[in-house]
């Protein structure tokens, strides 16, 4: 029986003029579509769609690997206890406020980078180079080299401000003094890639229409606030969406520089997850805390789909 | 007045010195902490202690580089990082490449939808996936090898390479994949053949882009492998301790080590890269 249909589907693809090895080769377009995007599907269910799925049903779990204990459902008692704890409230509130500060402040250093390396420049490669190396420079690489910057023995930092004339400050015993350190490591190394993106878009903006501003007899401040700026919008706009999204998930810089002391002072709530899952690996808690971001980045995704829907 | 006045030679910074002086704070800015840790690794231990402290070195020395690399494996953690960074790359380019030319070439229903899948991929907060990543990976018995770095390294510069790719493959005219075909190539052939090479300059920006992503990342490779033989120098370098207190002469050699191949690849593509960040620019 079983040979005697597969003899008569080869008779049809025979009748049909094609061998099945060419079809194989070349198959329909949507077929072929399909085939294509496979291994992209598969990854993205392996690492993402599966896994927020389980993050999910995890976060309502007690499932704690020290304790030996199988897994049981907790209903929403990791969420009542992220609630009641002080270190979620501190290390979300340092997250949202790391996000605060380094955004706008490196929007502001990479628009002011990007006006300067505009400038009609002889030789362009070092202006290049010189926003392109702290883009490529690994996160954590500039936090181990900023926290040498600010060293309280010997630190340039503290060098510098020795010699022209104040005391030098012990950066990382204060929360305050660490936190605005790991603040400015974070402006430092992305506003080069605001300044990068901010750049290509002031090369798009055609020479003319500030020849036409000129004849209106409009100044130099005018000119840039009514053309520069208006222009640049839809660069900054991408550039400050990414921006948030990483800064929500800032990890590297923090952990390099203080591991999130004194105390818990400057700990992120990418820090707070990383050591409840890996340290603790208490991981019913931990998805319980990776929801939190999970919900918080989710929203800013939202709105830059949303802005690219309706340019178009 | 003056026909110079253009877009890029405007306003009060048109003065040579001045631009000059710009010209130099950009580059202070941008290379100042790399030259100062390649200044702090040429210093002895004891110039590092003299206060107030010096700036350049007095009397370089590579007796730090050498012992980077005798104190702790950090050519095992140069090589780690290479082979996870390039296979993740090689992994990315392939199946990024199918992916575009599905999205660039074919009639697909939905494609508008798959696009926004993949814009919202390239925005995702892979450490809030850490707990269930760590857990697929202990099923798996990935924990502990660079397959664990590679599938989630893949998966982030997966929608980026992706949307640089279907740019490209949009711009490559379909009569020369069609004559390749009519010569009795298939359409994976033709894809292979023509289009692949003719877009050279795109899948070598995305897979500069993927390499310096692996190359950067941290924290799934502080969480993913806790034997120290699997660190990748990121991880190496940071969780390095000394005998007494941070060893700062040596890592700052061990740092130096690490800047030079990234820093090698940028300086020769500047341009690519440049090109393809702001064509899909994506991490900070």
């Amino acid at each position: 029986m079983a040979t005697a249909s597969e003899t008569t589907l080869v008779t049809t693809r025979n009748e049909s003029g094609t061998k099945w090895w060419t079809r194989f080769l070349d198959p329909s377009e949507g077929t072929l579509a399909a085939l294509l995007l496979l291994p992209t599907a598969l990854l993205l269910t392996l690492i993402i769609v599966y896994p927020v799925c389980r993050l999910i049903w995890t976060s309502f779990q007690n499932l704690s690997l020290t304790s030996g204990l199988p897994a049981s459902f907790a209903g929403l008692e990791n969420y009542s206890l992220m609630l009641d704890d002080p270190v979620f409230w501190e290390t979300t509130w340092n997250t949202v406020l790391i996000t605060l500060i380094t955004v706008p402040g490196a929007l502001l250093v990479g628009l002011a980078l990007a006006l300067m390396a505009n400038l009609p420049f002889n030789v362009k490669w070092p202006v290049r180079l010189s926003l392109l190396i702290p883009w490529a420079l690994p996160l954590s690489f500039a936090g181990l080299i900023f926290a040498w910057f600010f060293h309280s023995e010997y630190g340039v930092v503290n060098d510098v401000l020795r010699r022209i004339g104040f005391e030098g400050v012990i950066w990382f015993n204060s929360a305050n003094w660490a936190f605005a350190a790991i603040c400015l490591t974070i402006i430092w190394k992305t506003s080069s890639f605001m300044a990068l993106i901010i750049l290509a878009g002031l090369q798009t903006i055609p020479r003319s229409l500030y020849e036409a501003a000129d004849v209106d007899g409009a100044g130099r401040l005018r000119q840039f606030f009514e053309i520069t700026l208006p222009l640049l919008k839809p660069a900054i706009v991408v550039a400050l969406i990414f921006r948030t999204i990483t800064a929500l998930q800032t990890f590297d810089i923090p952990f390099t520089m203080t591991r999130g002391g004194p105390g818990t002072s400057t700990a992120t709530l990418a820090m707070y997850i990383h050591q409840n899952t890996v340290d603790f690996l208490d991981l019913g808690y931990g998805s319980a805390l990776a929801v939190v971001m999970f919900v918080l980045s989710m929203g800013v995704t939202a709105v830059y789909l949303r802005m690219i829907r309706a340019r178009g | 007045m003056s026909h110079e006045t253009t877009a890029n030679n405007r306003s009060i910074f048109s003065g040579k010195p001045l631009r000059i002086l710009i010209g130099f704070i950009l580059v202070v800015n941008g290379m100042f902490p790399a030259l100062w840790i390649l200044f702090t690794s040429l210093k002895t231990e004891s110039e590092l202690t003299l206060k107030p402290i010096t700036w350049l070195p007095h009397a370089p020395t590579v007796a730090n580089y050498l012992r980077a690399f005798t104190d702790q494996p950090l050519l095992l953690f140069l090589f780690n990082s290479f082979m996870v960074a390039i296979l993740s790359t090689a992994l990315t380019l392939f199946v990024s490449v199918l992916a575009a030319y599905a999205l660039a070439r074919l009639q697909i229903r939905g494609r508008d939808l798959i696009l926004s899948a993949i814009i919202a991929v390239s925005t995702f907060p892979l450490v809030t996936l850490l707990v269930p990543l760590f857990e697929i990976m202990r099923a798996l018995g990935l924990l502990n090898t660079w397959v664990a770095l590679i599938l989630p390294y893949t998966v982030l510069s997966l929608p980026v390479c992706t949307l640089i790719l279907v740019s490209f493959f949009e711009g490559i005219p379909r009569d020369l994949e069609n004559s390749a075909m009519i010569d009795g190539c298939t359409r994976i052939g033709a894809l292979f053949k023509v289009v692949v090479p003719l877009s050279a300059p795109g899948v070598f920006t995305a897979g500069i882009l993927a390499f310096v992503n692996a190359w950067d990342e941290f924290l799934l490779a502080l969480s993913f492998n806790s034997n120290p033989m699997l660190r990748t120098l990121p991880v190496g370098i940071t969780l390095y301790q000394g005998e007494f207190a941070f060893p700062w002469p040596v890592i700052s050699a061990a740092l130096v080590v690490g800047i030079v191949p990234v820093a090698v690849l940028i300086v020769i593509f500047q341009e690519r890269v440049v090109s393809g960040l702001t064509s899909g620019g994506i991490k900070g």
